[in-house]
């Protein structure tokens, strides 16, 4: 079916907000289709993770009317129950919205917004069959065919998709389609070829095992400082990280139309105002600190807090970093503490 | 006369005199600590690396994907480059002709002391546009790079693709003047390796004439477009030499100065009112737009500001260590013709 993408979308199109891969400026991003003619099915990955749909880097949360200092109305959003579907989401980033709703709703706190968000969206992910060489999913728990976070799943035959309901939302969907063909058992069988090909050409391979008790007795270790030495502090390993969750919330008054929204935008751990206290004390002052809670929110919080590591392994922060800062080097830095230690024992 | 020589032979002559100066400084205890350029780990990458050691020059490297201006990492000080005891290091730092001219103008403001520097001086050929290649070759992942005669040569798992070296480097860099840093008298000592004398810079920014022939609303459509898809991380001020203010307009809180949406309006606010901040400090080094993740390309609002710059004040940043920047000084003579008039 893959030349019946555009039938897909022109079925589905109306009753939900289409969001595929379509080139934007060069750019490779997740955005709402208008033309399916405007739809990449020839990608690797986005350069934006799709997280941006369902966490978009600025949203409104609520409107508000004023009248004078007081607030006399508030509008809520009522596009929320609006209902969407993301085609051609790789494995890496599905599996990036488990571990964002392990945020969003954490504890006590539901994110209404997102989680609404989230229960209204189908997932349709497609297997991926040539993993960059930055790619490290299967280090992090992942596989480049791994369907678990889908609720539909496609493997790329070159002519066709081959089209697999996960989920029972997927599957009621699936069964609307009248228009898939019964799969034959030779298009399986390329499937699994297709995976264990792809599984077997990744090579950047991570040990990651344990990698929260290494980092978590090193928080004043001076590979911080080594780590974070040629950081210029900017925001893009965690501007394009599927799993950063970090926002900051502003309200955007305009007084001389009685009238105001309360917004969030993207915040990250790497700048200036992060953690800054009313008083001028900043916990994390330096880019040595910035760094290293990076780096520890990701592996050392996230398996703390959801028992999971906080990292899909898109390679998005090593393909992008200004400065070649390589996430693989810091691994591998945080890894060698432990052998020096051990070397220091038994010497 | 045609450049016979390939680029790649010329870059390996200029890594080998670059790490024996670099050696040698080392040695002599010149310098504690040389800021350069290592082998990225990503293809079209360099990495900024810090040495210490003898031996450890062997990983500098010259080629012409070493698009970060290392005066960044002078201001502010970063805690590797103070001693405890000592104070403020001897820094040696591989400088291209933009990166000794980022040295030269912070030191005219006043933000690092070139007594503690020695530049080693380096004939840049100019910088591959990284983000063109990568937008150009498109949805194919980028395994190896490397030049080959006057080409740029991109190789992928099936593909290989070819790009012309003079049209495939960065614009700025094809207008470039200051390909070596520039030779002070006054500070003669400080550069060593390969400087260039510079009086004057004649410059006809003929490449702005396109640019400058659209209507307004043609230029407030090209400065939308361009800007668009920025995610507002910023990378473009943190890689800029000239952007060391302790705290940006845009991050002022208290109260806030400007917002920081996405909103285009309030991107195009940013990287406008940044512009202006740069007018006549800018040293055109395009660190800006090798770094930006969404390949946003910022030449030509920098070249504007340069022209006008120059035209109005006669001033070209990072050549004179002696000369204020026109936004830091006043002149009676100061040319004012946007003034207007009664009558």
């Amino acid at each position: 079916m893959k030349n019946e993408i555009g039938k897909l979308y022109i079925e589905l199109g109306e009753e939900f907000n289409f969001y595929a891969p379509i080139k934007e400026k060069g750019n490779l991003i997740f955005k709402r289709v208008l033309n399916p003619d405007d739809i990449v099915l020839d990608y690797l990955n986005s350069k934006v993770p799709p997280k941006e749909i369902l966490f978009p880097k600025m949203e409104v949360l609520f409107e508000y009317k004023t009248d004078g200092k007081d607030v006399t109305e508030i509008i809520e959003r009522t596009d929320l129950d609006e209902k969407n579907i993301i085609f051609g989401i790789r494995p890496c980033d599905a599996h990036s919205f488990v571990l964002l709703e392990d945020f969003f709703a954490f504890g006590d706190y539901q994110d209404e917004i997102f989680l609404k968000k989230r229960a209204n969206t189908i997932v349709i992910g497609i297997g991926c069959n040539t993993p960059k060489s930055t790619c490290f999913c299967t280090s992090v728990e992942g596989h480049p065919f791994m369907k678990d976070d889908m609720d539909i799943f496609l493997v790329d035959l070159s002519e066709k998709y081959l089209v697999e309901g996960v989920s029972e939302k997927g599957k009621e969907l699936m069964k609307r389609l009248k228009w898939l063909t019964d799969a034959k058992k030779q298009d399986i069988q390329k499937a699994e070829e297709l995976s264990k090909q792809a599984e077997e050409s990744f090579e950047t391979k991570l040990d990651l095992k344990d990698i929260d008790k290494k980092l978590d007795p090193n928080f004043e270790h001076p590979i911080w400082a080594e780590i974070s030495d040629i950081c210029i502090g900017c925001g893009t390993c965690s501007f394009l990280c599927p799993t950063c969750t970090c926002f900051d919330v502003i309200d955007e008054n305009d007084q001389y139309n009685n009238k105001g929204r309360r917004i969030r935008i993207w915040d990250t751990c790497q700048f200036c105002l992060y953690t800054l206290h009313t008083s001028g004390h900043n916990p994390r002052d330096s880019c040595i600190e910035r760094c290293r809670n990076r780096i520890l929110h990701k592996f050392c919080y996230y398996p703390e807090n959801y028992n999971t590591l906080g990292c899909v392994g898109c390679g998005r922060c090593i393909q992008l970093c200004p400065v070649n800062n390589d996430l693989r080097a810091i691994i591998e830095k945080v890894n060698n503490i432990k052998k020096e230690k051990e070397e220091k024992i038994s010497a | 006369m045609v450049i016979i020589m390939g680029i790649e032979t010329e870059n390996s002559e200029i890594e080998n005199s670059m790490r024996e100066t670099a050696r040698s400084l080392l040695k002599e205890k010149k310098v504690d600590v040389i800021i350069g350029y290592t082998n990225g780990t990503v293809p079209l990458s360099s990495a900024p690396i810090m040495i210490t050691k003898e031996e450890e020059v062997e990983k500098l490297i010259w080629n012409n994907l070493c698009y970060v201006n290392l005066a960044k990492y002078l201001v502010p000080r970063i805690p590797q480059l103070i001693d405890p005891e000592k104070g403020d290091l001897k820094v040696g730092i591989v400088s291209k002709g933009c990166v000794g001219r980022a040295l030269i103008h912070l030191s005219v403001e006043n933000q690092i002391n070139l007594e503690n520097i020695k530049m080693i001086g380096i004939p840049c050929n100019g910088i591959i546009n990284r983000k063109r290649i990568e937008k150009e070759v498109g949805e194919k992942e980028i395994l190896e790079v490397f030049a080959f005669g006057n080409d740029i040569v991109v190789k992928g798992k099936d593909f290989e693709q070819e790009f012309s070296f003079e049209e495939y480097i960065n614009e700025l860099c094809k207008v470039c003047k200051v390909k070596s840093p520039p030779v002070l008298e006054e500070l003669a000592e400080i550069c060593i390796g390969e400087c260039q004398e510079i009086s004057s810079i004649g410059d006809n920014f003929e490449d702005l004439v396109e640019f400058e022939s659209k209507t307004t609303e043609e230029k407030w459509d090209y400065i939308k477009d361009t800007l668009e898809t920025c995610t507002r991380c910023y990378a473009c001020r943190e890689a800029c030499p000239m952007c060391y203010c302790n705290l940006c307009f845009v991050d002022q809180n208290k109260p806030i100065w400007f917002e920081k949406t996405t909103e285009i309006s309030e991107i195009i606010a940013f990287h406008l009112v940044r512009a202006m901040h740069l007018a006549g400090r800018c040293v055109a080094c395009g660190a800006c737009s090798s770094v930006c993740p969404m390949g946003i390309d910022l030449n030509l609002i920098t070249r504007k500001l340069e022209k006008i710059v120059k035209e109005r004040f006669n001033f070209t940043s990072g050549i004179d260590s002696k000369k204020m920047p026109p936004m830091m000084d006043f002149s009676m003579d100061d040319a004012e013709e946007f003034m207007l008039e009664e009558d």
